[in-house]
């Protein structure tokens, strides 16, 4: 073994390091599997078609936001907004799509662009607080984010939009194989996000500046046009979700974003992407998104009491991270 | 006649009523034709104290307000709004400011936001000789009694008694038989309880409706359906779904949606908000119940102004005059497009002389 | 009184400490001299109780110990003035010097602050330095900072039963030459109160203070000379003395280089960090900088980087003068650069084989923003072929890789992107032999290609073997320059006279 290096070589033999590398890709996945099958067990019908649709149904606009915050944290930043945005990427769609005729059978489905539009421009407005005036991507995002939930009251004053066209709800209402239209459209922008970090200099660059920035930097990459593509990707994602969100429950409101951040910074992690940035990906993500749903999901089906819920899933997250990420890898936990 | 026509009639009068209810009630002071002059500043200054326009509910409260000072013949603009956002200090603060602005010649009705702060506002307001109504939060020990005429009243909502007549509608649209899930609101919060409580009651009369469970889905929209869509896993058919609030009972609703269920399992919810009522136009929703923030608004300024002018002694009037349940309105099926076209469409007038024909004693 | 038995430490590939004896008397100042990599810093470690020794003991009068960290040394009176000073500059003086110890003036649960400042006057009497303890350490120059530390150390009086050992580490480093004197007056001062061990690169200041000097070179203890008996020219032979494999090094692959200038600093002047160099880096040269740590090289290279942006003097960069001085410039200006950190400056630890060296030539591998996979693992499989990258696959985590072959990844990432300019930085440190060798191949092959190299050793012998030409710096200065392949290479005593 030609190791010199001191880490490296008291890391462990290389044998036992590729089977640790194994359990860190795979990790997640069998947090997954193991959750179902538990739930399964406890109660035969969580493993039925319909309530995997189910299940469905609840992680598609989730799994939309976390995606999109998930290419943050890859560079190593971190977005606080997205409640925010999809709050008035809701909104907004909501106004745009009633204002243009109400049926995405007319001029309204340029509703749909519209939003994505106003994702990526909060986001874009993100970057650029962080970038030009240096504030840390939490501080910034987190403070955009208020000012989102701020304009939607300001946009509704408090009102819900309804929006009860049949074509839009079809995204909830029709099913293809047993599942609603939004599942499809959530794996197709899981399908483009995938690609976006995998085949294009983009997702390259995303982890290039997670994984070292000075290293980036001196690599010719423009570290500051690399940040705000990834908070304007994320913005548009969090529009995706917010369009997700209005067509599972038909309204367009303030209260749309809310939860959100909490459930995808969670499934971000509990998917085994790193917080320190450079590590994971969309699938990791996916299967993220998929265990805190299918918590929630199998603690109603088994008839966990409401009153231990929040307490029994705040325990299984943190049990979910201890087995999926790599913590041996980093020196510190912040 | 449904009970919800009946109750509209005892509240939107005619004009001819509220002029002889004002003769007889308030004798010399309320003459045909009499118009208070506001603007020559003798009489008190109207203020009305809660969180921020921006919330459907406070925003009905406002317009309440508006419309009281309205009947008066005077500029609706005058009347003030003290904005607290939510916090007590600013609360009392903005009273107090008012209160020296005018020199105590103060009409004023406030959500003192929490309970401790209202015992200072009433105070304050008691000192400068002002008058005051509060709604809501107040600590159960501070009294309108035992502070003469300044503290004219305080008015508040019971849940209790709507949760089980509205929980007793769904049953109803059920066939009285079936099996029933509840969507709760955060578990601590008081109304919460109270609507939990009013749906037991009424379950007590239906022995053929089964309780399958009752989970908090925390007044949200999301997390409701979410839950719902677990419940149907777990139990298969369910017949009905008994939401703590209107929100979540739009959850439930695009659950069910999604399950093509909609009109099947009857959806019952509360605090009758506009896409409810219209849901339940839409034979989507089987009921919700209002609290008429609109009548609040302005019945609480009202009595403040006539107190402030002379027009009642208020430590003359009972006890359950002083402190109050607000009426809460029942909304089905069969009386929902009346309620639509006299609350929603249009705004009742009201007799804002007939302080308390709406209301209940509270315990 | 305190003494080493024989003390070996090793490191995978390194035996960093061969059988060390080493002792140190009530108030004796022991010098301790040695190359960069001789040993000395794994040797203070030791000491100071951050190692533990894999054989051979440690004494003090006669009784043997053994401490598991430095806590339990400075129970035992052995204290550390770091050269990269340990205060916490936004806390007082007096809660620096009781850090960790505040206990001593807690009364029913609260500090008594008078109480406290009043011990850290005493302690500051000690070293004759006349601050309010309830200063903040920022406000404080430099040197007296270093005493602030020392005082620190000297709490250890009070502490401790028995006799202190106090390790300087490159005290001179930051101070100025009056500064120097009081600073060595004091210590002469304090030999009542401590024993100390002083460690610098200046022989001078070395002989100065020390009673005994002990000359470190690999690992082990060369000579022990006694003030009166010392000779700077003997002491300087034993450091460095050894006889250069020129084998080992490839010199007989060494050939000369073109006429073409690739860099060239005219005059070139950055603050306090150097003044007026001018070098010509000509095509297939190997520059290499010698001096030691902070003497400027590492500023002279992130000039040539495009980094920093000198106040006087012309960089050209093949004839055309650089005027923008900014993150990207170097990639911009055809310039390579290996840093020293290569974990965290040289590959992106996560990204595979391909990814990493694809990753200054982005826009060579994609179309639209979209990559050409298949092109990137081409050249990958090209380059792992043509260095001898010892990978599975091009799909390996770089941060998998030994240190050799992750230098191979980051030197094939410049190379492949066509940078006919590599700045070197310390590229063999952590290497074990072997890897070494293979880094000496590549500058070789990369020289013969035409590629300009400036270099920053690790080793002396590294640097003689490797340049065409050396350039001494010392404060900044270019001390002298070495046509080693033209006018012959130059002994190591050449450069160390040089240097220090």
């Amino acid at each position: 073994m030609a190791l010199s290096d001191t880490t490296s070589s008291l890391a462990g033999a290389p044998g036992s390091g590729i089977y640790r590398e194994a359990i860190v890709k795979w990790a997640p996945l069998l947090v997954l599997l193991v959750l179902i099958a538990f739930f399964a067990i406890m109660e035969p019908r969580f493993l039925s078609v319909r309530n995997f649709a189910r299940i469905g149904i609840s992680s598609a606009p989730a799994l939309m936001v976390a995606i999109g915050v998930t290419f943050i944290i890859i560079m190593g930043s971190i977005d606080l907004s997205m409640e925010g945005t999809v709050s008035v990427s809701a909104i907004l769609f909501a106004f745009a799509f009633l204002a243009l005729g109400g049926t995405l059978a007319s001029w309204a489905w340029l509703a749909v662009p519209m939003a994505l539009i106003a994702g990526g421009f909060i986001g874009f407005l993100n970057g650029l607080i962080h970038i030009k005036l240096k504030i840390p991507s939490f501080m910034a995002s987190l403070a955009m984010g208020f000012v989102g939930t701020g304009f939607a009251l300001l946009l509704t004053g408090g009102d819900r939009i309804r929006i009860e066209d049949e074509l839009f709800r079809s995204l909830l209402t029709v099913r293809w194989l047993n599942f609603p239209i939004m599942c499809y459209v959530a794996l197709l922008f899981v399908l483009i996000a995938w690609f976006i970090q995998s085949r294009t200099t983009l997702g390259r660059n995303f982890y290039a500046v997670g994984g070292g920035e000075e290293l980036a930097h001196a690599s010719g990459l423009n570290v500051n046009r690399v940040r705000l593509m990834g908070f304007m990707l994320a913005g548009i994602f969090y529009a995706v979700g917010a369009l997700l969100a209005v067509g599972r429950i038909g309204i367009a409101e303030t209260a749309t974003g809310n939860n959100f951040m909490f459930v995808s910074i969670t499934s971000v992690v509990v998917g085994g992407t790193a917080l320190w940035g450079g590590i994971g990906g969309v699938w990791n993500t996916v299967v993220g998104v998929l265990i805190v749903n299918v918590i929630n999901n199998g603690m109603v089906v088994i008839g966990l009491p409401g009153w231990l819920q929040d307490g029994v899933l705040g325990l299984l997250v943190i049990a979910a991270v201890v087995l999926s990420t790599d913590r041996k890898s980093v020196s510190f936990v912040k | 006649m449904s009970f919800i026509k009946a109750h509209i009639e005892t509240l939107a009068t005619s004009r001819r009523n509220f002029l002889l209810g004002s003769a007889a009630g308030l004798g010399a002071t309320a003459l045909p034709g009499f118009r208070p002059a506001l603007a020559d500043a003798h009489g008190p200054t109207m203020a009305w104290s809660y969180r921020n326009r921006s919330n459907p509910y406070w925003n009905a409260i406002a317009s309440g307000g508006e419309a009281f000072v309205k009947s008066l013949g005077a500029d609706p603009e005058e009347l003030v709004h003290l904005i607290n956002e939510g916090s007590s200090e600013k609360s009392l603060a903005d009273v107090v400011a008012l209160l020296a602005k005018t020199n105590g010649n103060l009409a004023l009705a406030i959500d003192a936001n929490d309970g401790p702060n209202g015992r200072p506002v009433v105070e304050a307001v008691a000192e400068a000789g002002g008058y005051v109504c509060t709604i809501w939060n107040k600590t159960a020990d501070l009294h309108p009694w035992d502070f003469g005429d300044n503290y004219v009243a305080h008015a508040s909502w019971s849940s209790v008694d709507p949760a089980d007549k509205s929980a007793r509608i769904v049953f109803d649209a059920m066939g009285g038989k079936g099996r029933v899930v509840g969507l709760g609101g955060i578990a601590s919060n008081p109304p919460a309880i109270e609507r939990q409580q009013g749906m037991m009651n009424a379950l007590k009369d239906y022995p053929d409706i089964e309780l399958l469970d009752y989970q908090p889905a925390n007044w949200d929209t999301q997390k409701a359906a979410e839950v719902m869509g677990s419940f149907l896993t777990r139990f298969g058919d369910i017949d009905g779904v008994i939401c703590a609030s209107d929100t979540m009972a739009f959850g439930a609703l695009e659950a069910l949606r999604g399950e093509g269920l909609v009109g099947q399992t009857k959806v019952g919810g509360y605090d009758g908000t506009k896409q409810a009522v219209e849901l339940i136009l839409k034979g989507e929703m089987s009921t919700t119940v209002d609290t008429n923030p609109f009548w609040a608004g302005g019945a609480l300024l009202s009595l403040a102004w006539h107190a402030a002018i002379g027009a009642f002694k208020p430590s003359e009037e009972p006890q359950e005059h002083r402190e109050f349940f607000g009426p809460s309105i029942i909304i089905s099926e069969a009386d929902a497009a009346d309620f639509k076209a006299n609350y929603i469409d249009s705004t009742p007038e009201y007799d804002w002389t007939d302080f308390w024909g709406p209301t209940t004693p509270a315990l | 009184m305190y003494k080493l038995n024989a003390v070996d430490k090793h490191f995978p590939g390194v035996h960093a400490l061969k059988s060390v004896d080493f002792e140190i008397g009530r108030g004796e100042i022991v010098g301790l001299v040695g190359e960069n990599g001789a040993g000395k810093s794994t040797l203070m470690k030791v000491i100071y109780g951050a190692y533990q020794p894999d054989d051979g003991s440690i004494t003090i009068d006669g009784t043997t110990v053994r401490f598991q960290n430095p806590r339990q040394a400075m129970n035992h009176g052995i204290g550390m003035v770091f050269q990269e000073q340990s205060l916490i500059t936004n806390l007082t003086v007096m809660e620096n010097i009781f850090l960790g110890f505040e206990h001593q003036f807690v009364s029913m649960g609260v500090i008594n602050w008078s109480k406290m400042a009043e011990a850290a006057r005493q302690q500051l009497g000690k070293v004759k330095l006349d601050i309010d303890p309830a200063t903040v350490t920022a406000k404080l120059s430099f040197a007296q900072r270093q005493l602030v530390e020392l005082a620190k150390v000297l709490t250890l009086e009070e502490r401790v039963d028995g006799d202190l050992v106090i390790l300087l580490d490159e005290p001179t480093s930051v101070l100025a030459e009056d500064e120097v004197k009081l600073l060595f007056k004091l210590v002469r001062d304090l030999t009542k109160r401590a024993s100390f061990i002083f460690v610098s690169h200046r022989m001078d200041e070395v002989l100065e203070l020390s009673d005994r000097v002990y000359v470190m070179k690999d690992g082990a203890i060369v000579d022990v000379v006694t003030k009166a008996t010392a000779d700077i020219d003997a002491i300087q032979h034993k450091m460095v003395g050894r006889d250069v494999d020129k084998e080992y090094y490839r010199e007989q692959k060494q050939k000369d280089y073109s006429d073409e200038v690739l860099v060239s600093f005219d005059n070139v002047s950055l603050g306090t960090r150097y003044k007026d160099i001018s070098f010509d880096l000509h095509r297939g040269e190997v520059l290499c900088l010698v001096g030691v740590e902070g003497s400027g090289r590492e500023a002279i290279l992130r000039t040539i980087y495009g980094l920093d942006k000198p106040d006087a003097g012309t960089v050209s960069i093949k004839g055309q003068p650089v005027t923008k001085f900014h993150a990207r410039a170097g990639v911009e200006n055809g310039i390579g650069y290996v840093p020293r950190e290569r974990k965290i400056e040289g590959i992106v630890a996560g990204m595979n084989v391909y990814e990493n060296m694809t990753l200054s030539q982005m826009q060579n591998y994609s179309k639209n923003g979209v990559l050409r996979i298949s092109d990137e693992k081409l050249l990958a499989q090209k380059w792992i072929d043509r260095l001898g990258i010892k990978t599975p696959n091009v799909y390996k985590d770089c941060g998998g890789l030994s240190g050799g072959n992750q230098q191979k990844v980051v030197l094939a990432k410049w190379r492949s992107a066509g940078s006919d300019i590599i700045l070197l930085d310390h590229p063999t440190r952590g290497l074990d032999i072997g890897a070494k060798e293979d880094v000496y191949d590549m500058v070789r092959e990369m020289s013969d290609d035409g590629v300009g190299i400036v270099l920053v050793a690790d080793t002396l012998e590294e640097a003689i073997g490797l340049a065409h030409t050396i350039i001494v710096v010392k404060d900044g200065v270019a001390q002298r320059a070495f046509d080693g392949f033209r006018d012959g290479k130059p002994s190591l005593f050449d450069l160390v006279h040089q240097m220090i």
